[in-house]
């Protein structure tokens, strides 16, 4: 199965994206902003990052940025309440691979997750 | 058309002096000693006049006015309010004919010292109509406005100006609505308008409107598919009222929600305030399980600060997107606490620059469950009106963003 981080400072949202994902994914952490998302990266290497953008002390942007300096091969989809256009243009040049937004259901989840980490 | 801050201030503070003169008119007919609360003024959907009026019974008058500023205006208060006043005025009297006369005559004498405020500074004569009275529930006592909705292709959107008044030691509410017309009030306002400094654009403000009208509607909508419950945006407008003013904007009692401070232009706080029972309400309906007991749990407040993430964003993201900006904010902070407590210190933050505020306010509501939501934006008024200078009225229409197409 593929390993997931979810990086989101919501505990109510850590908790529906893990059940969400849990019955074709392993989810192999959860942490709460940024630089913890980038050390879980960098230690665990998952196969998937579920990134959100307004978190404490480092947004998810700036660590995917990091991520993907670190490993050009990183998948990192944005999964944020943010809907602005120059945010999803800040998203790719970061390097992300995907954008999803909040509130969303499973099967657009499950799309997200198939363009960028096929089955 | 432009208008700049110093006239909406001056225009502001005309009213709140015309309210203080009509109270003290009528504290010494009546003897009832009263304090004017709050003046603002807010441009609003034509159909939205009166919405912090609930279902009860309201009396009052209205007058028509003419003259440099031209209108109509109306005195509004619950018909309780209005026979302890009319008892005061004609003691033991409760002839229906003579409570409408006393109510009649009260407004007369109130509405004159409002309006006779306005003449004076504006150095000019303003005539007004004899007193009608007038009756109905909720909203509809208020008279229409004199102008037609929507004439020269315009929005349908108005300035009123509205004060509210409170009995010193009762908690009974009247309210003195002044509906000028708008061609009338826009010139007089261009008039005095120094459009060198701090001028607004009104044409901008209107459109700033309806994208806050659809912010709301967005927000609405995430409520509806987190929760299952089908909510709609209500009411939506932006008023102008003194710093002082600004906490009394909500309702005094206890609120759960978030505030999150937004960067950018413009920046400001945005809170997202739900009453207790529509906290539990909303929260449960996003829970999986069901949840015993009445309190708020650490799982309700969760559910809430997540919820307030997510109509923070429906809510400013057309802005820019219009803007063709973004707009940051930091992660919602949880509050939980009575309303005037949770904006005082906002308030504070916000009047450390300014006199005067721009209050964004919309309200959300369903009839399935007990539930109402309230977005409250405290922008920052000189980084507003540069946001509203870099407005395009051609784009007001482009507030969604859709990521599959910048993703391609």
């Amino acid at each position: 199965m593929p390993e997931v981080l979810i990086a989101d400072d919501s505990e109510f949202m850590r908790n529906l994206l893990r059940e969400i994902l849990e019955e074709d994914h392993q989810i192999i952490g959860e942490v709460e902003n940024g630089v913890e998302a980038v050390e879980a990266y960098k230690d665990k290497e998952p196969d998937l990052v579920m990134m959100d953008i307004v978190m404490p002390i480092r947004d998810g942007i700036e660590a995917t940025d990091e991520i993907k300096s670190s490993n050009p091969e990183a998948n990192v989809i944005m999964c944020t309440s943010v809907g602005q256009e120059e945010k999803m243009k800040e998203a790719v040049k970061a390097g992300a691979d995907g954008y999803i937004t909040k509130p969303f259901q499973k099967p657009s989840v499950m799309e997200a997750i198939e363009d960028v980490v096929p089955s | 058309m432009k208008v700049d801050i110093q006239s909406l201030g001056t225009f502001n503070q005309l009213a709140h002096e015309g309210a203080q003169q009509a109270t003290a008119s009528m504290a010494q007919m009546t003897g009832i000693d009263a304090a004017v609360d709050v003046t603002k003024i807010t441009l609003v959907d034509r159909a939205d006049v009166g919405e912090e009026l609930d279902d009860g019974e309201y009396v009052g008058v209205q007058f028509d006015f003419e003259g440099e500023l031209s209108g109509r205006t109306a005195l509004v208060l619950d018909r309780p309010c209005s026979e302890t006043l009319t008892d005061a005025l004609l003691p033991g009297d409760s002839a229906a004919n003579m409570a409408q006369s006393g109510v009649k005559e009260i407004g007369n004498i109130m509405m004159s010292g409002f309006i006779d405020g306005w003449a004076d500074y504006l150095e000019t004569t303003i005539d007004h109509s004899p007193p009608t009275y007038i009756e109905g529930v909720g909203r509809d006592v208020i008279p229409a406005s004199k102008g037609e909705a929507g004439a020269d292709g315009r929005t349908d959107q108005l300035f009123v100006f509205k004060s509210q008044i409170e009995y010193i030691e009762e908690s009974v509410e009247f309210y003195i609505y002044m509906l000028p017309d708008y061609d009338s009030l826009t010139s007089l306002m261009t008039t005095h308008a120094d459009t060198e400094s701090d001028a607004i654009p009104i044409d901008k403000l209107e459109v700033f409107n309806q994208m806050t009208e659809r912010g709301t509607q967005k927000a609405a909508e995430n409520v509806s598919m987190m929760t299952g419950i089908d909510t709609e945006a209500e009411v939506s407008q932006i008023s102008f009222a003194r710093i002082e003013d600004v906490p009394k904007q909500i309702e005094n009692s206890r609120y759960v929600g978030t505030v999150v401070e937004f960067t950018g232009i413009p920046s400001g706080f945005l809170l997202v305030l739900f009453d207790e029972m529509s906290a539990k309400n909303v929260a449960e309906a996003m829970m999986p399980v069901e949840m015993d007991g009445d309190d708020l749990t650490d799982q309700h407040t969760a559910a809430i600060e997540e919820l307030g993430n997510i109509m923070t964003s429906g809510f400013v993201d057309g802005w820019a997107n219009v803007l063709r900006t973004s707009v940051d904010h930091t992660p919602p902070r949880l509050i939980h606490d009575m309303g005037q407590a949770i904006l005082d210190p906002l308030a504070a933050q916000v009047g450390r620059h300014q006199e005067h505020a721009f209050i964004v306010d919309s309200r959300m509501r369903t009839d399935d469950v007990e539930f109402e939501a309230e977005i409250h934006a405290l922008p920052n008024e000189q980084e507003l009106r540069e946001a509203l200078d870099a407005l395009m009225i051609e784009r007001a229409e482009e507030t969604d963003a859709d990521p599959d197409e910048i993703f391609q």
